[in-house]
Formats: C-alpha cells, structure tokens, sequence
C-alpha cells in the first residue's frame, strides 16, 4: 500500500479565512492510504518546501499532494522539491483548494467540507498514481522568423550572431517594414533609414540567415524544437541571381501604379523596388499591373535588361524547412482612412495618414522632404493633427490606445514647424500620453518653444469647402466648439494588425485577442512567448508599440529562443494518451478527433498509436475510444472512477 | 393590389397634407397601396430627445400594437420623426423586458373589461415588437427594390442635379435604426440615381437644419439652413430632396428669413422624395401641392417637362 501525505496551506488567509485547515488536515489523515498529514502557513516558501522534502524521508512516504493554489501556478514547484527528496515528479500532486474552493466560497462550513471532498478526489487519484519520466525530444537548431521589419530583423540578427541559422521570411519584396517608412523618429529625432538600413544590410550579409523576402509562410506542421514549415516564394519574374539592381527596367516600364510604400501619394513601375535601399535591391514585377501580362506585349524591361534577368516564364516555387522555433513578427498596419465616415471617408484629398506625412517629411520621399499637400502640391499654411482617429472609441472603431500617436503627432507638428516657420499647427488629442524615456520633455519642448497649439476635444467632421478642408471639433476646455479652414488634416489613425496576420495565426495555430493582436502567454511575466510551446512573439503584431519597445520585444524573443535552443533536448510530459494494443479495434474514431495531429495509424498491426511527441494530453481520445484502448496514463478510467466516488462521499 | 399598413402623422394630415397625397399617388403607380390605420395618435414626436423611459413608448406602442392586432407585420411611414420614434419604440420593447411589462401594463388599460391582474391570457397577448417598421424609402429599397422605379419611370429626371438632404432622425441612433451609415449614407443617393437624376456631392448633408430650434431660437435656424442651401448650390445642386416635414419646413420656408440676413444668399427649391417620386411615375404637378413651396420650383419642372407637367406625362 501506498503512503501518501498531505500538505495543507494556508497561503496566509487567502485559504485559511474561508477554509479550516487544521480540520482539512485532520480528515485526510483518516483517508485511505493518507499516512501523514500537516498544515502550514505558506507551503510555497522555502520552509514549507524544506517541510515537505523533510517529511517525505522521515515518514517514508511514496507520495504527497499539495492542497494549495491552481496546479499551473505551483505544480511544477512542488514536483522539484519531491524530486530532490527522491520521489518521482509524478507521484507528487496538487489539490486546488484555493481557486476553486477558498476564493469562490464565504460560508466557512461549506467551504471546508468542499476541501475535504477535494483532497479526497486527488488522494483517490494518487493512489494508482504510476511513476512516469519525461520523453526526451530532439531540437532543430535553426530559427524561422517571419516579418522583416525591426522586430524581425532585430530578433533574427540577435539569434545568428548566437551561431545559429535564422530563416527570415518576408512577404514584401524588401525587409525594413514601415521603419523603413518613416522619416525621423521621436524623441531624438535621429533620421529613421540611417539607423534602419545598416541592420538590413547586416541581415542581408550575415553568414547565418537566410532571408527569403517576397515569401509567404504556406503551411507550419510539427512541435516544439521539430517543425516543419513549408515556404511560398512568390515568382518575382526576374532572375534575382543574374540581376544587378541597376534600375533601368524601372525606369523604362511604362505602367504606373501607386506605391505602397509612399502610402499612395507617388507611383512607380509594374517592375519596381519598394524604396531605393531595399534588401535585397533586386526588383520584382507585379503581374497584375504589368501591360506583358495583361495584353500579351510590351516585354520592355526585357528588351532593356543587358544581361537577360527578366524572365517571364517563373512560376510561384514552394521550399520546406526545418525549424526549432517560430518568431512571429508580422507588425502592424494603419486604419485606413476609408474606413472614417465622419472624416471624409478617404474623399478629401487633403486628408491624409501619420504614414502618409512621414513620406512627404522623408528626404527619400515624393516631395523629396517639402511638405506639399497631395491636392495641389501647396505648401499648408494652417495644418491640424487629429489624434485618436478610431483610436479609444469602442462604439465605432476600437477600443484600445494606439500608443505611438501622442509621440509621433508632436514630432509631426515640430517638424512641420521647422520646416514652414510660418505656418500654423493644431493639434487635436484627447489626452497627452508620454510614457517614455525623454518623450515628456520631447512633448513640453513642443508644446512650450514651437508654437503649436494643442486643443484638448474630439474632431466631429472633417469635410472639403472649395480648396479647404474644414475641420469641426470641440475644444473641452474652453467649451466651444471650434472650426478651422486648413489646408492639410494629419489622421493620427488607430495601430491595427497586419491584415496578413490572421490568416498567418490559423496556419500557426497561436491565439490573438479580441482585437486581432497576437496572445502573450502572460501578460506580465511571459510577454515574448505565445501560450503554445515553440512559438514566440515580438514586435507591434503583440500590441501597438513603438521602436525601442519593440527592439526590446524582439530582442526577448531571440533570447527566449536562444535558450531553447542551448538545451541538449526538450523533456515531453508523459502524462499523455496511451494504447493498449489488445483492445484497439482499429476504428481510428481518435485520429478524427485530435487536436494535434498526434493520432496516427499503423497499418501494419492495424492498431491506432500515439506520437508521444505531438500529444499534449488533452484527452479527447481518450474520451471517444469506444473500447477503452486508449488511456491517459496518470488519469486512466480507474482513476477517474474513484475519484467520482470520492468526490460524491462514497468509498 | 397589396395594401400595407400606413400611418400617415399629424404632419402629413394637415400642413403637409400634399406630400402625404404624393406618397400615395406614388405607391399606386408602384403596384401597392398605402393603407392609413383606421384609428391613429401622435406618435410623440419627442421621445428622441426626452429623458423619459416608459411614459413616451405608450402612444407608439399602441399603434403597433393595433398594427399587430389587425393581422399584419408591415407599417409604413413617410415621416423621419414617425419613423424614429416607432422604430425606436418597437426596438425597446423587443429587446428589453422590462420596458415591454411596464408598456403592457398600460396598453391594458385600453380594455377596461380586461382583468389584468388575474390574467385571462385567451383574450390578450402582449405586445412584443412583431410589427417591423419601414420607412417609406427603406420600403421602396428592400421590398420593392429601387430597380422597380426605375422599370415604371414615366418621366425620368434626366439632367436634374439633386442634392440628398438626410437630416438628424433618419438614421439614428445607428444600433437602433439599422437603416445606413449615419456618418457617410447612400439610401436616398441610391433613390435618385433610381428616378434618373444625378445626386450632388456635398458637405452638409447630414448636418442639423435646427429642427425645433426653428421656434425657440430661429436665427440659429436660419444660420445652419443658410449653410446647408448654399453648400448645395455651390456643389451644383438644382434642388434638395428631403425625407422628413420639419426638414422641409426650414429648408424651405426659411428661406425668407435668410434671404433678409444674407445677401448673398439664392433661393434653392425644396422636394419631399415623394413628390419628385410620383412626379417621375408621371402623376400631375398639380396633385404636388408646389403652390405651397416658398422656395420657386419651376426651373427644376421646365427642365423636366415643362410647368404643366401633363403633356409628357405618358
């Protein structure tokens, strides 16, 4: 017979202000195969631990359980200290007699009773508790990241200058991300692209990552330190092995289309590059907008192109790899300004994005850094900034604070300012938030020596009156209702996903919130880590972040991967599904309802098997086995069986 | 031919009488008949502005309730208000519980032989929000389909320049209404294109013309009226259309009073949707009542057919 003990914690009041304790102690000693048991004030604290390593030797125990918190905050904490004293992990169990009794109960008589019937429901599993020992899995050492902004060029540089591989895919045909957009940045006001293209150059040569840009991810299968990603390379129609990147092709190719990458407000060709310090500098022809593809003539690039990289023939190529670890990084996009009814549903010309302004800000950018308004290329004497623009406004468009508008709208004014000394910015905000090193001094310099005015309200409409956009807002501190004539209206507009991503987290199978962001496994204490083991995260993917948050995200992620990848191998819970092979009729009803592919069916023995790898040990098979083949080792049907028996007051 | 139930307001019963008489006109042309309730009371008017939760619902419910109790599911209304206040009635006494024992309760006192207390439930049911409440555009829009005028266009307004004028009721509170986007609307842009015209982009279109400001306070009336006819103008419009009396009513004849207070101001003429409606299904201009406009309507008629309107009127 199994002898078991019984812990019983107070976790100070938290449990024994609703629980008595010393009476929840009392009956498990009278419980069958329960040899020893105490209670303790906090048996998480290094005493309680001592305590329970202590007793374990003195009353040679076989077993003990824990009646304290939820199992996944301390489980694993009590399974070390039984190890240590020579138990095996599995023979050590937590009770929850916190979370589900003390917190949710007032009535002390009930609530005790209800311990008790807890502890005895896990002394009943206890009792056919079997030893178990981890599975060991290998790791591939090599990391994909998939993004190629900062995030992603800062997390996949990170873990190559640790001398492992990195896979960096990027769906555009260049890596720099909107970073690569922008013209300076706040608080320093150092200018974007000179501290952006030397790490994309750097991701570009480092020996340890392969950067497949122009990519797509296709299809992720696998687990933790083994998975199998499958790639799309998209054809760029042009043999980026043989191309120079002179740049004649596109200056030849007669076909015009917006460019992303100045949000709209220039062109270039169907053959073109994003920006000129693209990595790779190698362009790429967008088939939908080229004249060959859609008339059957032109080929001009190809007449143009001296050494014949222009190939029309190329067809979409799929690669597969291995790969450890997954770093999400597929940042974030702007609301479009289509989508704000009330400020002119994208109609008025003169209304324009923060990402728009940062390209007419830019030196790289279509007015070559003169701030021209898009209508008619006038330089905007009275300019107004609306902050919040479907930002903090969950009747109509979200919830949330976008973070970076407060810190970007006073860098956009200040700048405007420096440039047309003349001219007159508002801004419109709701609150000035400056969470950040420097940035309230950035702000107060601003507000105070440039002249711009802030008014504290909302924007109700913004509409065009001849060569005019009129703006109808609120000032909430003076009580009026304010109109100005401007020339140019700045939409500080909400941090959204990246529209890819929600397609990307259902082939990764990693969770995001309510409003499409990705899902930390903690909000606080593992801010780099998806809840599902392997898969990181960094970047403005997690949430609307601004640069060194998002360095420091990244950076995390690397490190976090890192760390994995210096284990020799991962250890797997084997308290997962089973077989027992005589009882298997073959009928692979558990293939059908797994979760994680960890079902699979030998043919030869006709019998259904588990990867051990794969299973997580939900369960559900076990659940649908018809004949009982399928077991959850540590939680089998015996096991349960008592334990219903226990829980309902029987023997 | 189909009837639907129809509850006509105090507007369109007296002053308005003549836009009542063109929905009408319009709607036998489209194959239906308006169907006025055989007993009706104001619809309230204010409930959109009143802080009031229960007392407000009793005169909308009632008519919705003997809606429901005539055997039918569908009412009509050409009013904005109408519309507002019963949408927005029948929304608060499906969706809330509370809302629709308290209106119940005192529906029941309009059956005095009824003991409400020991209830006999053979002889009374609740009204619960059966009824679904249409604008008379929205009608026209899902129903019947705009393409439907477009088939029976017997005097197409081609060539005309119409400025749509929403007003503040029409399409609000969103959640309630359902009807379109209060910020950026396309319902009565779509009606025009269906009668041949052209809508006219413009700014104001969906700002306040100063509703009942228009007593209290009429020089702020006259202020947003003013902006709201020479936005329009200026944006090319030969005419505005309207969908609600009080809308009518100040843009049109308002224009008096901003005619004296600024200068530069040009009279516009003023349609209720029905009118240009049944004007395009070829029904008279007599049967318009235009004579009652203020603001001149001809130049709009002669570039259609002439001020007769009955030659061409096949």
């Amino acid at each position: 017979m199994k002898r078991i003990g019984v812990f019983v914690c107070h976790c100070g009041n938290n449990i024994a202000g609703t629980v008595d304790v010393k009476r929840v102690a009392r009956e498990a000693r009278e419980m069958r195969g329960v040899t020893f048991a105490l209670d303790y004030i906090y048996m998480c604290s290094e005493p309680g631990q001592a305590l329970v390593r202590e007793k374990i030797k003195e009353e040679n125990l076989d077993a003990v359980i824990i009646a304290a918190c939820s199992p996944t905050l301390h489980e694993s904490t009590f399974r070390t200290a039984a190890s240590e004293a020579g138990l095996n992990p599995w023979q050590c169990e937590i009770a929850n007699i916190r979370e589900q009794c003390s917190w949710v109960h007032s009535d002390r008589e009930k609530a005790t009773a209800k311990a008790i019937k807890i502890v005895g429901t896990i002394v009943e599993k206890t009792r056919l508790n079997e030893s178990l020992e981890p599975i060991p899995v290998s790791i591939t050492r090599k990391a994909l990241v998939i993004g190629g902004g900062i995030a992603g060029i800062q997390a996949s540089l990170d873990i190559a200058d640790s001398g492992h591989k990195v896979i960096l895919v990027e769906k555009e045909p260049s890596i720099g991300g909107h970073m690569a957009q922008l013209s300076e940045t706040f608080p320093t006001l150092d200018c974007s692209q000179c501290i952006l293209t030397p790490k994309m150059v750097a991701v570009g040569k480092h020996p340890n990552i392969e950067l497949m840009t122009y990519s797509e991810i296709e299809q992720v299968s696998g687990y933790v330190g083994n998975f199998t990603v499958r790639i799309k390379r998209k054809a760029p129609f042009v043999d980026w092995s043989a191309c120079t990147g002179c740049g004649i092709c596109m200056e030849k190719c007669p076909s015009k289309i917006p460019s992303l990458f100045d949000r709209e407000l220039a062109t270039h060709g169907a053959i073109y590059v994003p920006f000129p310090q693209a990595v790779p500098n190698k362009p790429v022809i967008e088939k939908d907008s080229c004249i060959y593809f859609n008339t059957g003539k032109c080929r001009l690039c190809e007449k143009v192109c001296e050494i014949g990289a222009i190939n029309f023939e190329q067809e979409d190529t799929f690669v597969e790899e291995e790969v450890g670890a997954i770093i999400t990084a597929t940042g974030f996009e702007t609301l479009p300004v289509n989508d704000l009814d009330e400020y002119g549903a994208g109609e008025v010309p003169d209304v324009i994005d923060g990402l728009a302004f940062e390209r007419l800000l830019s030196a790289s950018g279509p007015t070559v850094g003169e701030i021209k308004r898009p209508s008619d290329g006038m330089i905007p004497r009275e300019i107004v900034f609306v902050q919040c623009s479907g930002s903090r406004d969950p009747e109509r468009y979200k919830p949330y604070c976008s973070k970076i508008c407060c810190m970007y709208t006073t860098k956009h004014a200040l700048l405007y300012k420096h440039r047309v000394q003349d001219g007159q910015p508002y801004i419109f905000y709701i609150d000035i938030r400056t969470g950040g090193k420097g940035y309230e001094e950035f702000y107060h310099n601003a507000q105070e020596e440039e002249g711009i005015i802030y008014l504290r309200g909302k924007v109700a409409k913004i509409f065009r009156d001849g060569k005019k956009t009129i703006v109808w807002g609120t000032d909430t501190l003076t009580g009026r209702n304010i109109e100005i004539a401007a020339d140019l209206v700045v939409l500080a507009t909400a941090v959204i996903p990246m529209y890819s991503t929600a397609e990307l987290v259902k082939k990764l199978r990693i969770q995001t919130g309510p409003n499409g962001f990705l899902s930390e496994a903690h909000p606080k204490l593992r801010p780099v880590e998806s809840i599902n083991s392997g898969f990181y995260i960094a970047g403005a993917a997690q949430g609307p972040k601004d640069i060194p948050e998002t360095v420091a995200q990244a950076s995390g992620a690397a490190c976090k991967v890192i760390s994995l990848f210096s284990r020799n191998h991962l250890e797997q819970d084997p308290a997962i599904a089973w077989v027992d092979e005589e009882l298997c009729g073959g009928c692979r009803i558990c293939i059908s309802v797994c979760p994680y592919d960890a079902r699979e069916f030998d043919e030869e023995n006709g019998t259904a098997t588990v990867n051990e790898a794969l299973c997580e040990g939900c369960g559900s098979c076990v659940a649908a086995c018809a004949c009982g083949a399928t077991q959850q080792r540590n939680l089998s049907d015996s096991q349960i069986k008592s334990m219903v028996t226990a829980s309902l007051g029987g023997e | 031919m189909t009837k639907v139930a129809y509850y006509p307001g105090c507007a369109m019963n007296d002053r308005a009488s003549h836009l009542d008489r063109s929905a009408r006109d319009a709607a036998v042309k489209l194959g239906f008949e308006l169907d006025e309730l055989d007993k009706w009371t104001c619809c309230g008017a204010v409930p959109p502005v009143s802080e009031e939760r229960v007392m407000n619902l009793i005169a909308p419910s009632r008519i919705l309730k003997s809606v429901r109790d005539s055997g039918r599911d569908t009412l009509i209304t050409i009013c904005d208000f109408c519309y507002n206040t019963l949408k927005r009635t029948n929304f608060s006494v499906k969706s809330d519980i509370i809302t629709r024992k308290r209106v119940n309760a005192f529906l029941a006192d309009d059956e005095p032989e009824r003991d409400y207390i020991e209830t006999d439930d053979s002889l009374w049911k609740d009204y619960t929000g059966e009824v679904k409440v249409y604008h008379y555009m929205e009608y026209l829009r899902d129903v019947l389909g705009y393409e439907k005028i477009t088939d029976n266009l017997k005097r197409p307004l081609n060539g005309l320049n119409i400025a749509p004028y929403y007003g503040c009721v029409m399409l609000r509170p969103l959640n309630e209404i359902q009807l379109d986007n209060p910020e950026n609307p396309s319902i009565i842009e779509n009606f025009i294109i269906s009668l041949g015209a052209e809508p006219v982009k413009y700014s104001y279109r969906t700002e306040c013309c100063g509703s009942y400001l228009s007593i209290s306070n009429p020089a702020a009336s006259t202020r947003l009226c003013y902006r709201i006819l020479t936005s329009a103008r200026n944006s090319g419009a030969d005419a505005i259309v309207v969908s609600c009396p009080l809308c009518f009513y100040n843009l049109d004849s308002r224009q008096q009073a901003i005619d004296e207070a600024y200068p530069d101001f040009k009279a516009l003429p003023i349609f209720y949707f029905s009118q240009l409606l049944s004007v395009a299904l070829g029904v008279e201009y007599s049967r318009q009542g235009f004579e009652k406009h203020y603001a001149d309507v001809s130049p709009v008629l002669d570039k259609i057919g002439g001020i007769s309107g009955k030659g061409d009127a096949k």
